[in-house]
């Protein structure tokens, strides 16, 4: 069985995440861990977990937006090592960097175009099959999140 | 008794699940919970893909949805997991981290709002449990649903972080089964209840991966004879219904005996002498008859 190489110097990821310092590479979580469970790329040997705390440059690995944040591996491990909030840090570095799948960026600028993460127009072509009232777009909201994406940092990148 | 609640909508049952914005409004004044609706909320945001993004900008707005109910001194009710997850996980940390309270608030500033850590927040599931009681819902059923089987998938976002969301228990939830039981129904045990759907593996681009993961639990359903599935989480029921379609053409064991799925409060407008033509199971993309003994 691998055994789960931490590099524990006190690069940025660790130093944010204290937690995993003191993961003794029990392999636990990745028991649990749906996307070592699914994905086939894979495996127990070599796990979704493994690869990221492995990787060079962990942020630059896409597959890190596959984790939904379950929690089954905060759950199960046996030291509180919290793992998902290690993805959550390396999710954030990676959207920063222009690595993050496009579709999030294309999420966020439909987020500050309409305030919802769905297109009204298309949203509103289904409400009318059940009967519904239409959503209205609301500019004073979506104001509001432009300001607070300009005052909290939140980047921009056009994606076709 | 009613309870008011300041309704979020969230984004995914106004886009994709109108039908059961609709029979909200309509069934949970029945037994006690009174909807007042807002357009001033925005996204919550998702606790996976934008509070990835940027987590201080996910906090501020989020405490900016917060604000709107604090405003109008009412509690906030959610349908979605995903929603009540990031709702209770900021509402939480602001309450009890000063420091941070002071950061989101300097963002909050720039557009006249302020958290003041006055409300709570709240699932639909939340609500019956600390509210209405399940023993009181039992009592207001009026068509219980005697016989049906029904495989409850409780979800992920509810159950963690637990120390927050304190609703149920994270290894082995029950609450889910128990909200079934007090509909008349009877609640199957299989082996995968607590497993998460994987309907995010599809969304971050991995569709085989996905229909593997919602085909194992499917599975254990059907060797646990359910006729239905259930669940309060509306990403996880798009797993099931149109994901299940998805699955299937991969999978030909699921195309034999399709399993449909209803939506918690589906399930709750069903017991309160609602037709399957009432709830719009016509707009479902699994809709094999289901045998409701009246």
């Amino acid at each position: 069985m691998k055994v789960l190489r931490l590099k524990y110097e006190k690069n940025e990821i660790t130093k944010k995440n204290k937690a995993i310092e003191v993961c003794f590479k029990c392999s636990t979580c990745s028991k649990f861990c749906p996307i070592t469970q699914h994905v086939k790329k894979y495996n127990l040997e070599d796990s979704f977990i493994t690869q990221l705390f492995e990787a060079e440059k962990p942020e630059a690995l896409n597959d890190v937006w596959m984790c939904c944040a379950c929690e089954k591996c905060v759950i199960t491990c046996p030291q509180d090592a919290n793992p998902t909030e290690v993805f959550t840090n390396l999710k954030e570095k990676s959207y920063q960097e222009g690595l993050a799948p496009s579709i999030v960026y294309r999420l966020v600028e439909q987020l500050l175009q309409e305030s919802t993460v769905y297109s009204i127009k298309f949203a509103n072509m289904i409400r009318k099959r059940a009967g519904l009232k239409e959503v209205k777009k609301n500019e004073k909201a979506v104001k509001e999140l432009n300001v607070l994406a300009e005052k909290t940092g939140l980047e921009r990148k056009e994606v076709n | 008794m009613m309870f008011s609640y300041l309704f979020f909508k969230g984004c995914t049952i106004p886009a994709s699940l109108p039908n059961v914005e609709k029979l909200a409004l309509e069934v949970l004044p029945e037994i006690g919970i009174n909807l007042i609706e807002s357009d001033e909320f925005t996204c919550c945001p998702d606790p996976i893909r934008l509070k990835g993004a940027n987590q201080y900008f996910w906090m501020s707005t989020a405490a900016r949805n917060i604000t709107i109910a604090e405003e109008k001194k009412l509690n906030i009710m959610t349908l979605c997991n995903g929603c009540e997850n990031t709702l209770a996980i900021v509402n939480h940390k602001l309450k009890n981290n000063p420091a941070l309270k002071k950061t989101v608030n300097e963002a909050l500033k720039n557009i006249g709002r302020e958290f003041k850590g006055t409300i709570k927040t709240r699932h639909f599931l939340q609500v019956l449990k600390e509210d209405i009681g399940l023993d009181h819902l039992k009592k207001m059923v009026k068509t219980p649903l005697t016989g049906l089987k029904v495989a409850g998938h409780p979800g992920c976002h509810l159950l963690m972080p637990n120390e927050i969301l304190k609703f149920d228990n994270p290894v082995d939830p029950e609450f889910y089964d128990q909200y079934i039981e007090a509909l008349g129904a009877t609640p199957v045990d299989y082996l995968t209840k607590a497993d998460c759907c994987g309907i995010s593996l599809a969304l971050a681009g991995d569709k085989e991966a996905s229909s593997r993961c919602v085909k194992t639990k499917l599975i254990d359903m059907q060797l646990s004879g359910a006729q239905l599935i259930s669940t309060a989480c509306p990403s996880c029921f798009n797993q099931f219904d149109s994901g299940q379609l998805m699955a299937s053409r991969d999978y030909p064991q699921l195309k034999e005996k399709p399993i449909p799925v209803l939506y918690g409060v589906e399930l709750l407008a069903l017991a309160m002498g609602r037709s399957l033509e009432d709830i719009g199971y016509n707009l479902h993309r699994v809709k094999i008859p289901i045998k409701i003994k009246r």
